[in-house]
Formats: C-alpha cells, sequence, structure tokens
C-alpha cells in the first residue's frame, strides 16, 4: 500500500489505544492511592496491597482461580487434542455434526451456557462448589481448544502419518511422535486460550459455584456494592502478571523467528 | 548379471473406493528384483492407487499382493519391508535433517552410533554432508527430495516406493535428479517403484514401463519396446511425439493410408482389418515430391532448438466459402434522439429453426439497443417473429421498453453442407450481413466471423466431433466499403509431424509441395482401441 | 456434555417447577407470563436497543481503525493488533471496575469536560455508561474481525482496480467495503450476542435501577430461584438472537453475494 500519512485514521487509532488503556492505567494508578476516593489521587501508599494480602477471602478467590484454571486448561487441552484428531480421522458426517455441537457455545451467548450448565448440576444432584466450577469450565474450554488444533490438523500433510508408519511407527507411535509434535503450536494455543478463558471467566463461575467458593471475577463482582480500592491493588496485580506473561509468550516467538533467520541465511551461502 | 526373479507380484487387483469409484479393474503384475519399475500414465489413473497398496496404506477391494513370495494382505506398513518416498516429500516439520534421516532407525531402537555412522553414510550418498543440523523446512525442493530418499533408503529397505516424487521441482532440477536416482539406485542395488505422468522421465530412468489407462495395464515393456511398439494409439500417443493415423490392413507387410498403399513389417492382422498406423516424426524423410510415397504442402515450420518440426499437409482440408453482405448503416433513431437501435438479416437452417427463442434471434441477429449520449446499453424488450419450419423468409421486430422497433428479415434455407469423406469431414457455414462499423471495430475478426457465418466442421463418422476450423478472407477489413465479399472456412486437413535436423528456412519453404517417403521398419501398426 | 444443558435449558422452560425429572407438567405460562407484563417487555426493547447502538458504534469506530492497521506495513500492523488485544487479556470485570472511577462524580471524564466550563457532571449509572462500558468491552473484537478480512484480502484486486479505471473512492466502495462486509458480519455477531446477554455491565456502570435482560435472569436464577421462568426468558432471548443473527448472514449473503450483473 502506498505510503500516505493518513492523519484521520491515525487519530482513530491514537484515540482507541487511549481508550483502551485509560482505564488500565487507572486502575494501577488508585491502587497506589493513599485515600479511599477512586477519584482523586492523594498520594501514594501501598495500604490497599497490605490489606489485600491480610484479606482471607481475597487471597482465596486468587488460589481458586489459579487452581481451576491450571485443572481446566490441563484437561481440556488433553481431551479437546484427542477430540480434534479423532474427529479428523472419522467420517465426514460424523465431524461436521459434533463440529456443529462443538461451536453451540462458543456461538451462544455465556449466560445461556451458564444456565444450562447450571441446571445440568442441579437436575443430577450435584453439589454446586469447586468441583462443578471446575467440571463447568472444562466444559467450556473444550470447544476453543478443539477450534484451534482443528486447523493445524486440517493443514498438515497427510502424507506424514503415512511417511511415520512407513518408516516403522505403530499408530500410536505416530501420533505420539509425529502429529502431536507437529501440531504443537494448535495445542499451545489452544492451551493459552483455555487458560485465560478460565481465568477470566465471570459468567459461568458466577451462576455454577456453590456458596464460599468464589473465583476473583466473582470477588470482583461482589466488592462493586461499596468502593474498595483492594479491588485495584488485585488488579494491578492482575495486570502484572498477565504483562510478563504476554511478553514472554510474544518475545520467544520473535527471538526464535530471528534464529531462523540467521540459519536460513546461513543455508543460502 | 545377477539372475532375477519376482519379488513382488500382483494378482488381479482391484480397487473400488467408498463412493464407488472403480480405481483399478484387476491389475497382474510381476516386479523384478533390482528392477526399476515405472507406472507411467494420466492423474486418476489408479497408479498411485497401486502404489499405496503396495505401501499397505489402502486395501484392496480385491487381489492379492505376494512380496517375496508371501501374502502381504494383513500386513499393516510398519512391518512392511519397503520404504515410500512422498509425493511433496512428507518430511516431519519438527526434526533437523539428521533427526528426520535418523527417524525409522530410531524407532527400531537402535543404539546411537549406530544411527550416526547409518544416517551419515546416507547423508554421503545424497550429497548433504554438513547439512545434518539444518531445519528442513527451509531447504530448498531438491534437497528436501535427497532428505526424504535418503529418510526412506536408511532403512535398508527391499524395495524403495517413489511417488511422483520430482513433481514439484523445476524443469533443470528435475533432470538432475533423474540422473541421481538412477545413480543412487544402481548403487543401491535395490527395486524402485516409480510412478510418473511424465513420460520423459519414464524413459529416461526405467528398466521397465507399465502404461496404465483409467486402472487398466494398457502395455509393459522396456522404454525401447513401448517407444518403438505400442500397442494401442493411447500408448503410443502418451510416449513421444507421433503421428497417429486410421488406416486398414490389405494384408501382412501392407497397410493403407488416405487411399496410399505402404509396404511394412507388421502382420497377424485379419484382412481389411481397420487399423490404427503411427509414425514417429522422426523417421519421416522429406524428399522431392516425384520420390516420396505421398506427396503434400509445408503449412509450417518451428525451429525446436536442436531439430526443426515441419508440418505437412498430405490431404487438403475441406473448404466452404459464404458471401458477406456488407451495408453501410442498420441503425433506427428514436424521434426524440435518445435511443439507437440496430439488427441484422440472417440465414438460418431448416433444421435449426426448433432451436431458435428470442435470446439465440437476438443474438444470431446481433440486435443491440443504445443510448448515444452515454453510450450506455438499453435491454431489448420485446422480440416479434411468426417462423415456420419451411424455407421462405420471416419478418422479425425487435423492440426496446420505450417502443422503437426494427424489422428485420430472417430466411430460412436449407444449407447444404460440404463432404469430404476422404478426410472424414464436413464443414458448413452461411451467409450473412453486418456492417461496416461492426467490422472495422472487430477486435478479433476470425472468430467473429465464425461466429457471424455460423461455421463449422465435424467429423462425417461421428457428428459430435468437432473439427477446427480456419478462416480466410481477401478484403482489408480496415478499409472495408458496402458491397459482397466472400469469406472461405476451411478445415486442416491431414498435416503429419515431420522431425528434421537439416536447416529449414521458413519464407522458402512455406506453401512447397514436397515428398514424404518412410522406411517399412518405421511404420508400425496397431490394432484399434 | 455440550448438549445437555441446552437441552435441559429447554426442557426447564416448558415445565412447571417440581425440581426434577420424575414430576413435571408441560407448560406454556412462563412465556405468557413473560409477554404479558409490560415492564419485562419494555426491558428487553431496552436490552435489544442499547445492543444495536453498542454494535453500530462498534462498527463506526471500529471500521476506521481496522482499516488504519490494514493499511500498515506489516510489523506496524503486529505491533497494532497486539496493542489491541493486550487489554482484553485482563479480566474484564476489572477493566469494567476501571470505569467506575473513570466515570463517577468528581472522576477523570467529569474533570475534562469541567475544563469546558461546565458544571460537575455525573455519568455514572446512566445509559451512556452502560454504552461506554459495552464498547469499550466489545470494540476490540469488531477491530480484529475488520481487520482480518481487509488484511485477508488481495492487494493486486486494488491494483486491478486502479488498472481498471477506478479512483480512490470508487476503490474502496466497490472493491474493498463489498470484500470486507464477511469481516463487518462476524464482527457484529461477535458483539451484538454479547451486548444483548451482558448483565454485569449494566449492573456495574448502570447501578441498581437500570436492567436489562441479562440482569433479569440473574435474579430468576440467583435470588428469585425460578428456574423455570428463567429458563423461558433465556430461551427467549436466544430465539431472539439466533433470529437476529439470520437475518444479519442474509443480509450479508444479499450485499456480497449478488453482485449486480448487466445483460
Amino acid at each position: 500500500m502506498k505510503k500516505q500519512k493518513r492523519p484521520v485514521g491515525k487519530a482513530f487509532m491514537i484515540l482507541s489505544i487511549v481508550f483502551f488503556y485509560l482505564p488500565i492505567f487507572f486502575v494501577v494508578l488508585f491502587s497506589f492511592n493513599s485515600s479511599k476516593s477512586l477519584t482523586t489521587f492523594k498520594g501514594f501508599s501501598l495500604q490497599w496491597y497490605e490489606k489485600l494480602f491480610k484479606n482471607r477471602d481475597m487471597m482465596e478467590s486468587l488460589w481458586t482461580t489459579v487452581l481451576v484454571a491450571v485443572i481446566a486448561t490441563v484437561v481440556s487441552t488433553v481431551t479437546g487434542t484427542m477430540a480434534a484428531i479423532g474427529l479428523s480421522r472419522s467420517r465426514k458426517l460424523v465431524r461436521d455434526l459434533t463440529l456443529q455441537v462443538n461451536d453451540f457455545p462458543v456461538m451462544n451467548p455465556e449466560i445461556v451456557t451458564a444456565i444450562g450448565l447450571m441446571l445440568f448440576f442441579i437436575t443430577f444432584g450435584i453439589e454446586r462448589g469447586l468441583l462443578t466450577m471446575i467440571l463447568a469450565h472444562i466444559a467450556f474450554c473444550i470447544p476453543y481448544v478443539i477450534l484451534s488444533v482443528m486447523p493445524k490438523i486440517r493443514t498438515m500433510d497427510p502424507n506424514l502419518i503415512d511417511a511415520a508408519m512407513d518408516l516403522g511407527c505403530t499408530p500410536w507411535q505416530a501420533l505420539t511422535k509425529v502429529v502431536v509434535p507437529d501440531i504443537k503450536p494448535g495445542i499451545v494455543s489452544g492451551a493459552l486460550i483455555a487458560f485465560t478463558m478460565s481465568f477470566d471467566d465471570f459468567v459461568i463461575s458466577y451462576f455454577v459455584t456453590g456458596p464460599g467458593v468464589k473465583n476473583l471475577s466473582i470477588m470482583v463482582y461482589s466488592m462493586t456494592k461499596r468502593i474498595n480500592p483492594t479491588v485495584n491493588a488485585v488488579s494491578t496485580l492482575v495486570v502484572v502478571f498477565i504483562t510478563i506473561a504476554l511478553v514472554i509468550i510474544n518475545i520467544v516467538p520473535v527471538i526464535r523467528e530471528r534464529k531462523l533467520k540467521k540459519e536460513k541465511e546461513r543455508t543460502k551461502i | 548379471m545377477e539372475e532375477k526373479r519376482p519379488l513382488i507380484q500382483f494378482k488381479n487387483i482391484v480397487m473400488v473406493f467408498e463412493d464407488g469409484q472403480v480405481v483399478l479393474k484387476g491389475i497382474d503384475l510381476d516386479i523384478m528384483e533390482n528392477e526399476f519399475v515405472t507406472l507411467l500414465g494420466p492423474s486418476g489413473c489408479g497408479k498411485t492407487t497401486l502404489l499405496r497398496i503396495l505401501g499397505g496404506f489402502l486395501e484392496p477391494s480385491e487381489g492379492k499382493v505376494i512380496f517375496d513370495g508371501e501374502d502381504m494382505a494383513k500386513l499393516p506398513p510398519y512391518k512392511r519391508e519397503l520404504n515410500t518416498v512422498f509425493q511433496k516429500y512428507a518430511l516431519f516439520p519438527h526434526l533437523n535433517v539428521y533427526e528426520n534421516i535418523a527417524f525409522g532407525l530410531r524407532i527400531k531402537k537402535m543404539s546411537n552410533d549406530v544411527i550416526e555412522q547409518k544416517v551419515m553414510k546416507m547423508l554421503k550418498l545424497i550429497g548433504l554432508e554438513g547439512y545434518e543440523k539444518k531445519n528442513v523446512t527451509l531447504m530448498s525442493g531438491g534437497q528436501q527430495q535427497r532428505v526424504a530418499i535418503a529418510r526412506a533408503l536408511v532403512n535398508e529397505p527391499k524395495v524403495l516406493l517413489l511417488d511422483e516424487p520430482l513433481g514439484a521441482l523445476d524443469l533443470k532440477l528435475r533432470k538432475e535428479m533423474q540422473y541421481e536416482l538412477k545413480r543412487i539406485q544402481q548403487e543401491v542395488g535395490i527395486t524402485f517403484i516409480y510412478v510418473t505422468h511424465d513420460q520423459e522421465e519414464a524413459l529416461t530412468m526405467s528398466d521397465k514401463i507399465v502404461v496404465m489407462k483409467e486402472g487398466l495395464i494398457q502395455q509393459i515393456g522396456t522404454p525401447a519396446d513401448i517407444y518403438n511398439e505400442p500397442v494401442n494409439r493411447y500408448v503410443a500417443d502418451f510416449i513421444g511425439e507421433s503421428n497417429i493415423l486410421p488406416g486398414k490392413m490389405i494384408k501382412d507387410g501392407l497397410v493403407e493410408i488416405d487411399d496410399v498403399q505402404f509396404p511394412c513389417l507388421d502382420e497377424g492382422f485379419a484382412p481389411n482389418e481397420p487399423v490404427d498406423v503411427m509414425f514417429r516424426p522422426e523417421d519421416l524423410e522429406i524428399v522431392s515430391p516425384e520420390k516420396g510415397t505421398i506427396t503434400g504442402t509445408v503449412e509450417s515450420v518451428i525451429f525446436k532448438g536442436m531439430h526443426y518440426e515441419v508440418i505437412v499437409e498430405t490431404v487438403p482440408g475441406t473448404t466452404v466459402t459464404v458471401r458477406m453482405r456488407v451495408i453501410k448503416n442498420n441503425e433506427v433513431t428514436s424521434e426524440d434522439g435518445k435511443e439507437k437501435i440496430s439488427a441484422n438479416d440472417f440465414f438460418v437452417d431448416i433444421e435449426d429453426v426448433p432451436d431458435l427463442d428470442d435470446k439465440e434471434i437476438i443474438a444470431r441477429a446481433d440486435a443491440q439497443a443504445w443510448d448515444p449520449q452515454s453510450d450506455d446499453f438499453l435491454s431489448i424488450a420485446k422480440v416479434e417473429y411468426d417462423l415456420k419450419q419451411e424455407e421462405g423468409e420471416y419478418p422479425v421486430t425487435f423492440t426496446t421498453a420505450s417502443g422503437l422497433s426494427i424489422q428485420k428479415t430472417i430466411s430460412v434455407v436449407d444449407q447444404k453442407y460440404v463432404k469430404n469423406p476422404r478426410a472424414n469431414e464436413g464443414i458448413m457455414a452461411f451467409n450473412f450481413f453486418k456492417t461496416v462499423d461492426e467490422i472495422t471495430e472487430s477486435q478479433a475478426l476470425d472468430t467473429d466471423l465464425k461466429t457471424w457465418a455460423n461455421a463449422q466442421a465435424w467429423k462425417l463418422s461421428d457428428e459430435n466431433e468437432k473439427v477446427e476450423v480456419y478462416v480466410d478472407y481477401d478484403f482489408d477489413p480496415e478499409n472495408i466499403g458496402v458491397g459482397t465479399y466472400k469469406v472461405t472456412f476451411s478445415t486442416a486437413g491431414r498435416e503429419l509431424k515431420v522431425r528434421t535436423a537439416a536447416r529449414q528456412e521458413e519464407d522458402e519453404v512455406i506453401g512447397t509441395e514436397v515428398g514424404l517417403s518412410i522406411a517399412p521398419k518405421e511404420i508400425h501398426v496397431m490394432h484399434k482401441m | 456434555m455440550l448438549l445437555l444443558p441446552v437441552l435441559l435449558l429447554v426442557f426447564y422452560a416448558f415445565t412447571n417447577s417440581g425440581n426434577g425429572l420424575i414430576s413435571f407438567r408441560f407448560t406454556l405460562q412462563h412465556f405468557a407470563k413473560f409477554f404479558t407484563d409490560p415492564d419485562f417487555v419494555s426491558v428487553l426493547g431496552r436490552s435489544l436497543g442499547i445492543a444495536v447502538k453498542t454494535t453500530i458504534l462498534c462498527v463506526l469506530l471500529g471500521y476506521p481503525v481496522a482499516y488504519f492497521i490494514a493499511g500498515s506495513d506489516e510489523r506496524t500492523r503486529n505491533v497494532l493488533v497486539l496493542a489491541i488485544t493486550l487489554p482484553m487479556w485482563i479480566n474484564m470485570l476489572v477493566r469494567t471496575y476501571a470505569w467506575i472511577g473513570i466515570l463517577s462524580k468528581g472522576g477523570f471524564v467529569s474533570k475534562i469536560i469541567g475544563l469546558f466550563g461546565k458544571p460537575d457532571v455525573e455519568i455514572l449509572y446512566t445509559e451512556a455508561a452502560v454504552l461506554i462500558g459495552m464498547v469499550y468491552n466489545f470494540l476490540p473484537f469488531m477491530i480484529l474481525e475488520i481487520n482480518t478480512s481487509l488484511c485477508k484480502m488481495d492487494r493486486a484486486l486494488l491494483e486491478a482496480g486502479n488498472d481498471l479505471g477506478a479512483n480512490a473512492v470508487q476503490r474502496f466502495t466497490r472493491i474493498t467495503l463489498p470484500l470486507s462486509i464477511p469481516g463487518v458480519v462476524s464482527g457484529i455477531s461477535l458483539v451484538f450476542l454479547p451486548a444483548v446477554s451482558s448483565f454485569f455491565i449494566p449492573k456495574l456502570l448502570g447501578g441498581a435501577q437500570y436492567f436489562l435482560i441479562g440482569n433479569i435472569i440473574e435474579n430468576q436464577f440467583i435470588t428469585v430461584g425460578e428456574w423455570n421462568f428463567g429458563s423461558a426468558i433465556s430461551m427467549i432471548m436466544a430465539l431472539i438472537m439466533m433470529g437476529s443473527m439470520y437475518l444479519v448472514r442474509r443480509f450479508e449473503k444479499v450485499v456480497s453475494g449478488g453482485k449486480e450483473d448487466r445483460r
């Protein structure tokens, strides 16, 4: 495309970036506020962090969030990957039908999925609590894993499996030594999506949880009725944690790419 | 030469896919030890399917595969003593060159030093020493190809299967790899089964070629056999360049083509049996007209680098000449000057009358309406006519939405067509009317003339087999005036391709009369398919 | 595991309490209750209204941004896409919560407005606040979807358009816009659907009086415990969404499939 200045586009761009980052900036800023106000910054203090670490409910919810996210990610990644591989080798009709059903929770509004799951647990008399939350998270993460693994399987050279078997692999060895390593990027991104979906989730957790079991989102929701800057503090921690994670995730491929480029240049010679 | 025995035997292999498609219709084939066998045929002929059955990736619907005396029907791919080089290589993208080659050995749990020894030997064989740490996805096609071969050969299979392995390479590299593959095969001394659709590749490398068509084997033989003695016109056409003519076997050693009799060496045909006769272009010799067995006119000469390709017409084409009446103007303008409409009179064959509908009539009459200011086309709202399936002239009226109309005449005639039994061709065309503007503005006049005259040619033996029509005229299309002009449509006739190393000056030879001679041993007679 | 919950929801919507599979009665009373109560119907109308407004705003704001991103060189594009994606990784509730401070009396926004001489206004707990919250949460989806469809577009098409005599405006309206419609449509579905059903954004930014359909569903399940009625409302909502998405898809087909052809 031509190198135009495009001032209007640029203005829109800058405004939207400001719009997206403004709230985050304020959260971080006011977590260090010495007063309880959410509107005026009185001075620097760490009192809200102190309160946060003393608040047992808050710390517990943080722990619940991480625990649920880790379990849901591991289980949904494994089952989702298996399901995607299985689907790719099954008949077209079965595959299309399953993918249609798979799209259900992705396309449906979250609240409908949430209520559905809640009714499911009630109907089968499963007591709501940590277990139901984990089960629900696994259920809604699997479709995302399948959706992210499926395209990788589709673009995989179908001869790779044949080649592996040709070279003496049993079907199981072909799966573990060739298919899984080859679709690893899809599995990793599926796991990442699953983790963030679970970590971020409010609506589904809110409906399927039982008394006393809260994740971070539910905690924030219950505290908004009164102004409480510890929310800012915990949010800031989340922001810092996520930023570090994202920086690592985004920089590692860049470094790897540089390496590849270097190698490519060497190969040319 | 060591003694050869069948290593692989295909016995009546039939393959029917899930959708009911029959891909292999009963294949019987023996493959010897240390042979380079090529399965040759166009895509869809079943060659890859046969290879995949041998590799164990498909199970045949019927028939047996015997390997080294044992039926291998129930043997899964990983237990077969053969390896495959796949289309587009199928290298493992997550492994480097070394690990790709070592893959099979690692599966067999060989010790690291044995693996290293074997992999290094392979790298040397394929000429990629020092590349072991390279990322395979970053290598060139030719290099990936070599790695794929090494990855298969390192397992020391008895047979190497190659599925169009050179298909993705460019021409020069493909030639290099052909020699390379042949060298590797001779060095390792095992059976190669090679699948390709490229006849040149097959001729260059193979000990034995298997020509396939639609799930059946057409011919099995050495490259020389297949080239010189193809069993039918399909094989002849597929391998190398050839002239294939319909003929009649008068008796043993004498064949008749286009009313000319040729002595030949072929025998064993029924008297007067219709046959196909093949001449290779390089076997025809251009001589003076008196000395030739047949005579013809030089149509064209193309320089092909190593030789000249000369096209000689031995039987003239069939021609038909029609009259084109050119008129000044055929437009009608509306009273307010905002619309114009135009159309032409036209002829139609009595047999085609039932096929005429509004659309067809608008097209044949080339009826158009437009706005002279903006040049935008307007639609023709109404076509009125009353046609009978009898010879005569019928009026037709074209009208636009706003009521501007033009009247023209459709002449229904019983058009005679020109028959040429010797060349097995018929041709037909109609007189037509055009305006000066239509001719000067035509972007592709030859094509337009064919459309306007509705010119067509076909085989007398099969009306649906169309024959290409050529156009000739002697007016100057840029400066044409009102009047009547002749337009001639013709077919190419019988053309023979001759390959000669002798220098041919295009300007001098085109249009001259030459003789063609051919030695009896170079004539090859085949049964009709 | 995926299908059963949805089926259960439908089952509950058509039956009467009983709370079990053994004792149930088929009924349409929940649907009747919903549609005969003017309060519920007006809440439904308000939900759809605010979702439509959110969607329109997202298209109007998102398209220029996406167009700008798609027009940048590849490196800038990657950075910008990352910049838009980053905030989405942070908990939605946390980000929405932050707006409370910004929008409340004496907050950042009212101070900015104050600079122009206007008195201290409070935006928090108005419809405007809810709208800002929704646009904030859903705009990134719209931008990313449109950007993806714009980037997929073959640049040669524009050159071909140029070659065939189309000027910049014509190139945009005749080539770029029609080809980006699929992106806009999938963007709309990613904005409209969650906007209709959202319940914590109105609760956080709209205050206790500002009710949307999602809040009613929440109430029925969490506070009142009327699961059957709640299921019925969810079903109504889901059906309306499916219906509207069907209409949008049809519209997409008409726009991008039925190109005028002159003959």
